[in-house]
């Protein structure tokens, strides 16, 4: 009984120690791969950091309106965040390429789909940053517009051109990601149309006279402003 | 080089049978038929009575006119087949046209009239405005004579002025050139001067032709680098400023082009007035202009309601651009009532100042800093008016000189918040 | 040769202006002379002129150069006799060249027996000859010609205790042209002349004949009408005779001594001389391209005289203030250059003895409509003495060589009617015919040759004009027509090279044949026609269609 515990014991270390040093090698290379990954994405933050400092990234992101998020989610700058990010993802890729190696079932999978995911997780980024720049652009835009022309409620305006451009950089971001795209769209869909139904309606049907007021004061506005203010300023 | 593909194959070949002349008149149009008519006729006057013997050419630069303008002004034109009405011409007189652009552009056109002058050989050129209906024929003798006769490069004009017109150049244009770039020249930015074929040739050598726009503006460069350079500079009296039809919808564009063109000038030549101390004035030629008095109906409330509604909805814009002390005092005039509320000489130096260091550092979009500055100049200009609104001449005049001053005892704080480049 | 015998005759003239006086002294005694004008006549025919033009040679006191005339049937004993003027008379017409005269028909000298007659009294038969007044005070609107001598157009005879009418120096009385008496007279010395064989007469100032109270006395209908009774009455007498005006005037009020045909054959385009000049400084063609417009159409027998200079100022009187200004100060810095509102300086000194220049005027004034006139000395590029006095400056004496004299007389130098031209530029022994006729490339061959071209073809002189009106205003380009043939010349007026494209449209198809070299240009076509041209230049062509 006993040699047979011991011979099963001897047999199950054997096993043991055989799978192991099937999988030793396997471990070893994907030890070195982590640890070339560490390097390898270690450079590619550096390097990545020099390019956005280059590209004066945090003046970018600070006029984006990112930067003043960042800081008050007591983050580090964007050009900081950003770089530690592509650390982790390539480092996190490296990683998953090293698992892979070990050959376990079902993770192939996963991690295939996770570098299929990676370009899509950049583009959002990407569209996302430069949605955020361009609406932080028109708002002003719009905003400064409408302080000179003597528009009523600028600030409105302004806030609702911001609103209208993030929902659809949002919108884009999230069908690229492929997060509940049609749930944006169609409530993108329903919110620019809801506005434009309720402007119809407004000057159309119930605030007819609002509305003719509304126009009136605009048009006697103008013209009086030009009957007046004779000063040219050249 | 001049003679680039933004000239025409038709334009050259009347060039060559012009040939060199002495005298070379620019005259940039857009359907401009209403006035074009009696310009042309007061400059071919001017011609045949202040320069007789000397070869001269007009040279309308024109942005796709659709009512005739150029027909008219090639009409003055004399020769065997065309002789002068009244004065007896001793010469032929071209007048020739070329189209520019199928819509206004100053800056192409006058880089046109330019690529002309150094084509032809021109000594002395004069640049007119089609719209100065109160155009004499003297003019012309006014802005060339400098050139031609005295050795001067550039010849700026003086107008007699409503004391509230063109507050723009008295509030801001006048005095921050003259207390940058150290010389006294009342009309910066004009639409009617006279320069020399050396300095035109110069201008059109640099490299400002290549920013994309339409060059508006230009003409400011063109005095800026007239002072950068050492040009010799005059002024010479003209007469009463023609009063054009604008609305207040014209400050913002107004603003681009002097402004703005100021603004990023001062990037350019940083060297040359960060190094200019006190200012110096420029030998004027002519009566002193003197002011007009008359009483404007002017909408002053409107002004002050702009600047306050400008100042409140334009806070997160300002917060980029000013510094914290002055958008505070900005703030709390701006809340004042209209008799209370008062834009400080110095309080708009100091806004001017930081607008321009922000503009050099591009802390938002540079057009957009532009457009921020329109509320605060109606506020800055609301104070003028009720300040002066029973000022006698002397007083304005005492007052912008004073202002003057002001931007030149702060030029130590530009320079101070000023960055350059690395 | 024979004479051209052709009526029209002066319209295929090339005239040379001369004063005998100036030519060729034969006798010794400083003054030139008929026998040594005759003498040089081979030199004349040689440089290829076909009429002389002789300045006043009768018996005068000449306080006028000649103009003030003492007897107007006669020749002053220093030029010799009328058998010496007969003689060359002869001599010219054997060589087919034709002589014309002068006639100073208004006035006569004082020293004319006429006028002694005239002054003695009152009730002396020739008192009406002239024209005289109490008071000086009619014909109030009359300008003064000779502003820098005379203050007034009457002077006082202190022999008659009256005032008589000058429109010249005072020394030189106004005939009155009211009488009668005087016009047959006139008429009897033209016969005189014409009996003997002379061409025709040039007819000096004959605006002033009549004076009109309330008038400016210049080109009144009586004028007109004596010069009508001149003219008819030598058509009756020698037909094939001709008349040339000296008329200081405006084109259009040139004209009418034209008459219908029936007054003179020939007037001086006075105008367009100043403004030849003019529009080569300017290097601008208006000037030139105007008055030619401005030119009235002329009867088809009549014929426009064209020069260069004469002996007169180059008369600026018929130009605007602004041009004579401009006159002024680019030929005449110098005032001791001006003179009775003109400059008194010959071509070439004017040109600042530029071949060019020199060259391109008188191209102009071979091809533009009218009979060309060159003054004597000019063929050579003569220089002036300003310092002569009066006009004198340019009558100087003939250059012929670079010897004593300048081979012009063997009297000794003191002697000389004037003095010689010596400067180092223009004087005598480097200004000669000798010298130039040596050489193959003076200006006197190259007039030569050009008279050459001028005279194969009587398009220029009897040819209509069409103005080409480039764009380059610097090229003053005409075609000149007559007939089958058609000459295309194109003047650069710049000192500068330029490129013209002429509109040759209606001679589509021709071949441009350069008429010095004969050489072939490219053929017309139907776009502009490229020509370049060097400072000053200028191109005869002949267009052939083959």
């Amino acid at each position: 009984m006993r040699d047979l515990i011991i011979s099963e014991l001897t047999q199950a270390l054997h096993d043991i120690a055989r799978r192991f040093a099937h999988f030793l090698p396997r471990l070893i290379v994907m030890l070195i791969l982590a640890m070339l990954g560490w390097v390898i994405a270690y450079v590619v933050k550096a390097v990545l950091r020099s390019i956005l400092r280059l590209i004066k990234f945090d003046k970018l992101s600070e006029k984006a309106g990112a930067s003043q998020l960042l800081a008050k989610a007591a983050l580090p700058s964007a050009t900081e965040l950003l770089s530690r990010f592509v650390f982790w993802v390539a480092w996190l890729g490296f990683i998953l390429l090293g698992i892979s190696v070990l050959g376990i079932l079902g993770m192939q999978d996963e991690i295939a789909r996770f570098f299929l995911f990676l370009p899509r997780l950049f583009v959002a980024l990407f569209i996302l940053f430069v949605g955020l720049l361009a609406a932080s652009f028109f708002s002003r835009a719009a905003l400064l517009a409408a302080v000179n022309a003597n528009m009523p409620s600028p600030k409105v305006l302004s806030l609702a051109v911001r609103s209208i451009i993030i929902v659809f950089v949002l919108s884009v971001v999230f069908e690229e990601l492929g997060l509940a795209e049609q749930t944006m769209l169609v409530a993108f869909g329903i919110a620019f149309g809801a506005l434009m139904l309720g402007l119809a309606i407004a000057f159309g049907i119930g605030g007819r006279d609002l509305a003719r007021g509304f126009l009136e004061k605009q048009v006697v506005r103008s013209k009086k402003q030009e009957n007046e203010d004779e000063l040219s300023p050249l | 080089m001049a003679e680039e593909s933004f000239l025409t194959d038709d334009f050259l070949r009347q060039l060559i049978d012009v040939g060199e002349v002495d005298i070379l008149v620019g005259l940039p149009t857009h359907n401009n038929a209403k006035t074009v008519g009696s310009v042309v006729h007061a400059i071919q006057s001017g011609i045949l009575s202040g320069f007789p013997r000397d070869r001269a050419v007009i040279i309308n630069a024109d942005g796709g006119s659709r009512d005739g303008t150029p027909d008219l002004v090639t009409g003055v034109s004399i020769d065997d087949m065309r002789p002068a009405s009244k004065l007896y011409a001793l010469r032929t007189l071209h007048s020739i046209t070329t189209k520019y652009g199928s819509s206004p552009a100053s800056g192409v056109a006058f880089r046109t009239i330019l690529a002309a002058a150094e084509l032809l050989r021109a000594r002395a050129c004069v640049v007119l405005s089609p719209e100065s209906t109160n155009i004499e024929p003297a003019w012309l003798s006014k802005l060339l004579r400098p050139v031609y006769r005295d050795g001067f490069d550039l010849v700026t004009p003086m107008y007699r002025r409503h004391k509230f017109e063109g507050l723009l150049i008295t509030n801001l244009l006048y005095p921050m050139t003259r207390a940058l770039y150290g010389k006294r020249i009342y009309e910066a930015y004009a639409p009617e001067f006279g320069f020399s074929g050396r300095l035109g040739t110069q201008f059109l050598g640099q490299d400002v032709w290549t920013n994309g726009t339409d060059g508006a503006g230009v003409e400011l460069r063109f005095t800026l680098a007239a002072i950068t350079g050492k040009f010799g500079i005059c002024q010479s009296f003209l007469g009463e400023k023609i009063h054009v039809e604008r609305s207040s919808a014209d400050l913002v564009p107004a603003l681009r082009q002097t402004v703005g063109t100021l603004f990023a000038s001062l990037e350019r030549d940083f060297p040359v007035w960060s190094a200019v101390t006190g200012c110096e004035p420029v030998p004027t030629d002519g009566d002193d202009q003197e002011v007009l008095l008359e009483p404007l109906r002017v909408n002053r409330k409107r002004l002050r309601e702009m600047f306050a509604s400008g100042v409140a909805e334009l806070e997160s814009v300002f917060q980029s651009i000013l510094s914290p002390p002055t958008l505070a005092e900005l703030q709390r005039i701006s809340r004042l009532g209209e008799d209370e509320c008062r834009y400080s000489a110095e309080l708009w130096v100091r806004t001017i100042y930081e607008f321009a260091a922000s503009y050099q550092k591009s802390v938002i979009s540079r057009d957009h800093i532009i457009q921020a500055l329109a509320p605060l100049f109606r506020g800055r200009a609301f104070t003028f008016l009720t300040e002066h609104r029973n000022a006698s001449a002397g007083q304005v005049e005492r007052s912008i000189e004073d202002l003057c001053l002001e931007f030149e005892r702060l030029k130590p704080y530009l320079l101070e918040i000023w960055k350059p480049r690395e | 040769m024979p004479l051209n015998p052709d009526v029209l005759w002066y319209k295929d003239a090339i005239i040379y202006q001369v004063h005998v006086r100036t030519f060729y002294d034969s006798n010794g005694d400083g003054i030139g002379d008929f026998q040594g004008l005759a003498a040089k006549l081979d030199y004349l025919q040689e440089l290829g002129i076909n009429t002389i033009w002789l300045m006043p040679f009768f018996p005068s006191p000449l306080r006028d150069d000649g103009y003030d005339i003492a007897d107007y049937q006669s020749v002053h004993p220093s030029y010799g006799t009328l058998e010496d003027f007969r003689k060359f008379l002869e001599s010219a017409h054997d060589r087919g060249i034709r002589i014309i005269i002068e006639l100073v028909a208004n006035h006569t000298s004082d020293q004319h027996p006429w006028f002694q007659e005239s002054r003695s009294s009152q009730d002396n038969p020739r008192r009406d000859w002239y024209v005289w007044s109490d008071t000086d005070t009619r014909y109030k609107d009359t300008r003064i010609i000779f502003l820098d001598t005379e203050k007034s157009n009457w002077a006082w005879d202190p022999v008659s205790k009256s005032f008589y009418w000058h429109r010249f120096f005072s020394h030189q009385p106004d005939l009155n042209y009211d009488n009668p008496a005087v016009r047959e007279q006139m008429w009897q010395v033209m016969k005189f002349w014409l009996d003997m064989g002379v061409d025709g007469f040039r007819l000096d100032a004959v605006p002033y004949l009549v004076e009109r109270e309330g008038t400016n006395c210049e080109n009144l209908p009586e004028t007109h009408a004596v010069l009508k009774e001149l003219r008819r009455q030598l058509d009756d007498h020698s037909p094939g005779r001709m008349l040339l005006a000296e008329a200081n005037q405006w084109p259009a009020d040139l004209r009418p001594y034209f008459g219908d045909g029936d007054e003179f054959h020939m007037a001086f385009h006075f105008p367009l001389m100043p403004r030849m000049f003019m529009g080569l400084k300017l290097e601008d063609r208006k000037p030139i391209t105007e008055i030619l417009q401005q030119t009235p159409e002329i009867p088809p027998i009549c014929q426009w005289s064209l020069f260069l200079r004469n002996h007169d100022e180059l008369t600026l009187e018929m130009v605007t203030d602004v041009e004579r200004d401009y006159m002024y100060d680019s030929y005449a810095v110098s005032k001791m250059m001006r003179l009775n509102l003109g400059i008194r300086r010959r071509l070439a000194p004017l040109l600042d003895n530029d071949r060019r220049r020199i060259e391109l005027m008188n191209g102009m004034l071979m091809s533009l409509p009218g009979t060309p006139i060159i003054y004597y000395g000019d063929e050579i590029g003569m220089g002036d003495n300003i310092n002569l006095g009066d006009r004198n400056g340019v009558r100087t004496p003939m250059q012929w060589n670079g010897e004593t004299n300048a081979g012009f007389s063997n009297a000794a130098s003191e002697h000389l009617y004037a003095p010689l031209i010596q400067d180092p530029v223009y004087g005598y022994p480097a200004v000669n015919v000798l010298r130039q006729k040596a050489s193959e490339h003076s200006l006197f061959n190259w007039m030569q040759r050009i008279l050459a071209v001028r005279r194969s073809t009587v398009a220029f002189g009897r040819g209509a004009i069409e103005f080409l009106y480039p764009a380059n205003h610097r090229i003053l380009a005409y075609v000149r027509r007559l007939g089958n043939e058609t000459i295309l010349v194109v003047n650069n007026l710049s000192s500068s090279a330029q490129a013209v494209e002429l509109n040759l449209r209606g001679y589509k198809g021709n071949i441009p044949i350069e008429m010095f070299g004969r050489n072939m240009f490219p053929r017309v076509g139907d776009g502009p026609y490229l020509l370049t041209m060097g400072p000053y230049q200028f191109y005869w062509f002949r267009l052939r269609r083959l």
